[in-house]
């Protein structure tokens, strides 16, 4: 009996080698699904909530929440869009899904893999194959964008008017002048996949199948190579104020400066959030801070201001299953925090 | 970090027709209870029952350090990528490829991708051959070649069309490229599906278990195969900087050519087994385990490919040995 006893502590120590429960998981709602998180996304003051299992969650300050069954296999993109998000899946299918749980298909092709989506105030995209597809309006016909090989990334701008697209070989920009998509061709040797504009619109920075990030200059097409990483990086968001791009990838949050005329070009970024040497797999921005969260491949959550190397908050411990997805909802005042393994933590910021 | 069970991934390979599409059908109608995802080239061709098919580009990629022995399968990283996050765990994935394809692409990519790594695992490159047709399409195709090279399993197929001594003039042919491969002979793909699936044929430790399959060990040369293979042994003990440094450079310079490799080393003051594998200059080693009692402790290599025989392969194997 006694031996037994001591066995189960030591095991117990031994999966959670970091910390005791936080304040905010004692606090929060914890879940154990066990259906893989695939992505989370703020839409005001709720997050919405993609998994493995082809349904959408939503969680809102105060109510319980709410679970959508949108597609038949894995929900393998998701974005904001007015009231709700648009989703694609393994299953072809690209479908709109507002709050209230009402699923609208938007568009459904054959046998082939909706692989990324985009929105912006003007169009609605998404990616199945070498062809993005936009529509000016939802039920129009959309207009089909053909690149060289299968699409890896989708993004449009801050003003909703330019539309940039990863791929093999580098990225296109796609804009409409007098009702035509036209296109400029952005090129860099190798696999590229998600892609964003900075908040500015002066740059486009993509994540590649190699450990690098890579951006361009948009006016002038000019080069930024991100390396170093010691792992393929997964996730990226931007950080209010200079502005920064911080990244997974890596043993810290790593923050590039996007400010002024040439962006992190000869500067080397700023890393904060180390834990234990455990590689960062997932990263959010704070909104209305120069302050991220960065998610641990074991799980475990910190939270960091980008001006302080040294002072990080725990905000989850490690359940040995890596962070694929987090989400902080408006006014800052709750985070959604999911894993590989389909443990959840919804939990309020503010005391 | 918590250790997951990883998917095995067997590679379907073969000339168009040889049978391909046969064999998966049977492995998906067979009554085994698995489930089985299927990734696809030639969709439409004949159908495929399953209700989990994936439509895929063979989309083949170098890495951007520019190596062509670097070139991964893009669309298999991105499929498995989206495969891996599904709710229901599958048992085994196929991944069939189109006639022509050179599997190097493919199983560089398990090595390549930590993701691909991390949740799957290349169980075995299974390649279907036409017992009719094989001899011409070895003459005629490098691509044909490349697949009996690289394969664990030949299935060697339609035999019953043909005459007994033309199979095994086939199947003489098949092991002077491939010695290693095992040979099923059937019609209709009729084989056991337990000899075609979960083999971990890439897994370190079943290499100390695959004999060469010989069949003569003088290695004639009449036929003008350009892909071939050799093998070496020694008794003596191997110095292992000697070998790290001839072994890393043959791969750097000639891993074009080296299709695969395969080794268990004795090293002087180690202990345990060492063994290795390789595809082109891509490369898998570990130590495994004590040598077994009361057997000899001999070091054994084998390469297959091409120009093997200008790559002074057994002056470097013999200038590792420790002195």
């Amino acid at each position: 009996m006694q031996s037994t006893l001591s066995l189960d502590l030591h095991s117990q120590m031994s999966a959670f080698p970091t910390a005791q429960r936080t304040e905010l998981e004692k606090r929060g709602l914890n879940i154990q699904t066990d259906i893989p998180v695939v992505d989370a996304v703020t839409i005001t003051e709720s997050v919405a909530v993609s998994f493995g299992d082809g349904t959408v969650r939503f969680f809102r300050p105060g109510l319980a929440y709410t679970t959508v069954e949108a597609h038949k296999g894995v929900i393998l993109s998701m974005v904001a869009d007015t009231g709700g998000v648009l989703t694609g899946g393994d299953d072809g299918r690209f479908l709109r899904i507002t709050q209230d749980g009402a699923t609208e298909e938007i568009y459904k092709f054959d046998s082939k893999w909706v692989d990324c989506v985009a929105s912006s105030k003007n169009y609605s995209a998404c990616s199945s194959g070498n062809s993005a597809y936009v529509w000016d309006e939802l039920h129009s016909r959309p207009t089909r964008l053909e690149h060289p090989s299968t699409i890896g990334g989708l993004a449009f701008d801050a003003k909703g008017r330019r539309l940039a697209v990863a791929h093999y070989g580098g990225a296109t920009i796609w804009e409409k002048h007098k009702n035509r998509w036209k296109s400029s061709r952005l090129v860099w040797n190798g696999s590229h996949n998600h892609i964003t504009f900075s908040p500015d619109g002066k740059f486009i920075v993509t994540a590649m199948q190699e450990n690098a990030l890579h951006g361009w200059r948009v006016r002038d097409k000019a080069n930024l190579a991100m390396s170093g990483y010691p792992a393929k990086i997964k996730s990226f968001d931007w950080v209010e104020g200079t502005p920064f791009l911080v990244t997974s990838g890596a043993h810290e949050a790593v923050c590039w400066p996007f400010d002024g005329k040439f962006g992190p070009m000869e500067r080397k970024p700023v890393c904060v959030a180390s834990n234990n040497n455990e590689l960062v797999t997932c990263v959010t921005a704070l909104p209305g801070d120069e302050a991220l969260f960065a998610g641990f491949r074991d799980g475990s959550v910190l939270a960091a201001e980008v001006s302080d190397s040294n002072g990080v908050i725990p905000i989850r411990k490690a359940t040995g299953s890596e962070i694929t997805a987090m989400a902080v909802s408006a006014c800052n005042t709750h985070i959604f925090i999911g894993d590989a393994k389909g443990n959840l933590l919804w939990t309020r910021l503010v005391g | 970090m918590t250790e997951e069970a990883q998917v095995p991934v067997t590679v379907l390979t073969g000339f168009l027709g040889a049978g391909k599409t046969t064999l998966l059908n049977r492995i998906l109608t067979e009554e085994h209870g698995r489930r089985f995802a299927v990734i696809v080239n030639e969709f439409g061709e004949e159908g495929i029952d399953n209700d989990l098919v994936v439509d895929a580009d063979e989309e083949v990629f170098e890495m951007n350090n520019g190596c062509i022995c670097c070139t991964v399968r893009g669309d298999l990283i991105r499929i498995l990528g989206g495969l891996m996050k599904r709710a229901d765990q599958l048992d085994a994935i196929i991944v069939e490829t189109t006639g022509l394809a050179d599997p190097a692409p493919v199983a560089q990519t398990f090595f390549v991708d930590q993701d691909v790594a991390d949740k799957t695992k290349l169980d075995a490159i299974v390649t279907v051959a036409d017992a009719v047709h094989l001899s011409d399409q070895l003459g005629e195709h490098h691509e044909a070649e490349e697949q009996i090279a690289f394969a664990d399993v030949v299935l060697l197929n339609k035999t019953d069309l043909v005459e007994a001594s033309e199979t095994n003039e086939v199947e003489n042919r098949i092991r002077k490229i491939n010695p290693f491969a095992k040979i099923i002979k059937t019609k209709h793909c009729s084989a056991p599906l337990n000899e075609v699936l979960g083999l971990d044929a890439f897994s370190l430790d079943r290499i100390l278990e695959v004999e060469p399959d010989f069949l003569d060990s003088d290695h004639d040369h009449e036929h003008d195969d350009d892909v071939t293979s050799v093998s070496f042994t020694s008794e003596t003990p191997l110095d292992l900087d000697k070998f790290q440094n001839w072994f890393g450079e043959l791969l750097r310079t000639q891993g074009q050519d080296i299709l695969r490799s395969k080794g268990i080393l004795n090293f002087t003051g180690v202990d345990e087994r060492y063994v290795f594998q390789g595809v082109h200059m891509l490369m898998d080693a570990s130590p495994m385990g004590l040598w077994p009692e009361g057997k000899s402790r001999s070091s054994r290599v084998v390469f297959i490919g091409r120009n093997l025989e200008n790559m002074n392969l057994l002056e470097g194997f013999e200038s590792c040995k420790a002195h």
